[in-house]
């Protein structure tokens, strides 16, 4: 028994839930709980709950079964309908993500000119010059800074929208 | 240590029917499940929000998301606790975002107003409670109302409030010494 439980705390409980307590719970268990403090602790707990349990639900006002099963069917309809009607899931997301991967892919590797095109970009990367790349970024964000950073930001609001758009159903 | 039963004494009986037959929640069976336990889910709903409002509200969504988890339940225990878990989560969401209408009055206040037809002892009583466990945090409203109202055993309380039962019983200790300091701590002769 740890410290703070009393072997006779679920008697007392069920005394008290079955309105039993006091006038109708055996002596033994009022002169205990007179003399125990856990119990005496739970029992001012419980009857007080247990009052307020009797109360409450005394006057609740519910509404009835039948109008709520109706009204979760109508919106589970209502619902699915909704669900079924949504142009893009996280899925569809990927698949046409993988879709134009593949195709990219397939092209890649059968079309000549692209492949003729790549090797051209490759022997020009040897020459690559960072810092007119650099003057040539600066020159853009002078010029165009406003619209490059609304165009990150698009970049990364609109997935984190549809992102939490999907997570939220 | 708390007694190992259901909810209350009905459910167990229930419990043994549903073993001996297949149950489905077909809208009769929805019918006899909400009678049994919506009035006393919205007393656990209004004390937990504080607010009567909130608790209609709740109350409906909750048997809402109940049915559409179309979950299999082994009995009516289980389906009291997964509908109790259901409607402790909703309460911890309204609360932390904030979606419900933020109550003109202060929480716990509503609550003492539901009381029309009481006499006025009655209405006093419930008033001191509903003082009493506003001084404790929702947590501690829910575990307590659920083992001293509701009857609830420690596996069922754990299960309703997604806690483990090794962390609960302290909890459940510590927040029934503050219950019964608040309610002035004087033994009880009789019951409301």
């Amino acid at each position: 028994m740890n410290p703070g439980e009393c072997q006779f705390e679920p008697d007392v409980l069920t005394a008290v839930l079955h309105s039993r307590w006091p006038a109708q719970a055996d002596a033994e268990l009022r002169a205990h709980v007179a003399s125990c403090p856990i119990c005496s602790e739970a029992v001012t707990v419980a009857v007080a709950l247990d009052g307020s349990l009797d109360e409450l639900r005394a006057s609740a006002e519910v509404p009835d079964a039948s109008r709520v099963w109706w009204q979760s069917q109508l919106r589970a309809r209502r619902e699915a309908v909704r669900a079924a009607g949504r142009p893009i899931t996280a899925v569809q997301v990927v698949a046409f993500a993988c879709a134009v991967g593949l195709l990219g892919a397939c092209f890649g590797a059968t079309s000549t000119w692209f492949q003729a095109l790549l090797k051209h970009f490759a022997s020009n990367a040897s020459g690559f010059d960072a810092a007119a790349l650099a003057t040539a970024v600066t020159a853009l964000f002078a010029e165009h800074g406003a619209l490059v950073l609304g165009l990150i930001a698009l970049v990364f609001v609109v997935p984190t929208a549809v992102y939490v758009a999907l997570a939220r159903d | 240590m708390f007694r190992d039963t259901t909810f209350n004494d009905l459910s167990r009986t229930d419990a043994m029917a549903d073993a001996a037959t297949e149950f489905v929640m077909d809208e009769d069976a929805f019918r006899g499940f909400y009678d049994r336990t919506a009035r006393g889910l919205w007393a656990y709903l209004a004390r937990v929000t504080g607010n009567r409002e909130q608790a209609d509200d709740l109350l409906q969504e909750t048997f809402y998301r109940f049915l559409r988890a179309d979950a299999s339940h082994e009995s009516e225990t289980h389906r009291r606790n997964s509908l109790y878990r259901i409607a402790t989560n909703l309460a911890h969401d309204a609360r932390r975002r904030k979606l419900i209408r933020a109550p003109l009055i202060s929480e716990g206040e509503d609550i003492e107003n539901v009381s029309t037809h009481d006499q006025a002892g009655a209405t006093e009583r419930s008033a001191d409670v509903t003082r009493a466990l506003q001084g404790l945090k929702p947590r501690e409203r829910a575990m307590l109302w659920l083992a001293y109202a509701e009857g609830a055993s420690h596996d069922e309380i754990a299960g309703a409030l997604g806690m483990r039962v090794s962390s609960l019983k302290p909890m459940l200790f510590r927040a029934r010494q503050k219950l019964a300091a608040l309610l002035g701590r004087k033994p009880e002769g009789s019951k409301a």
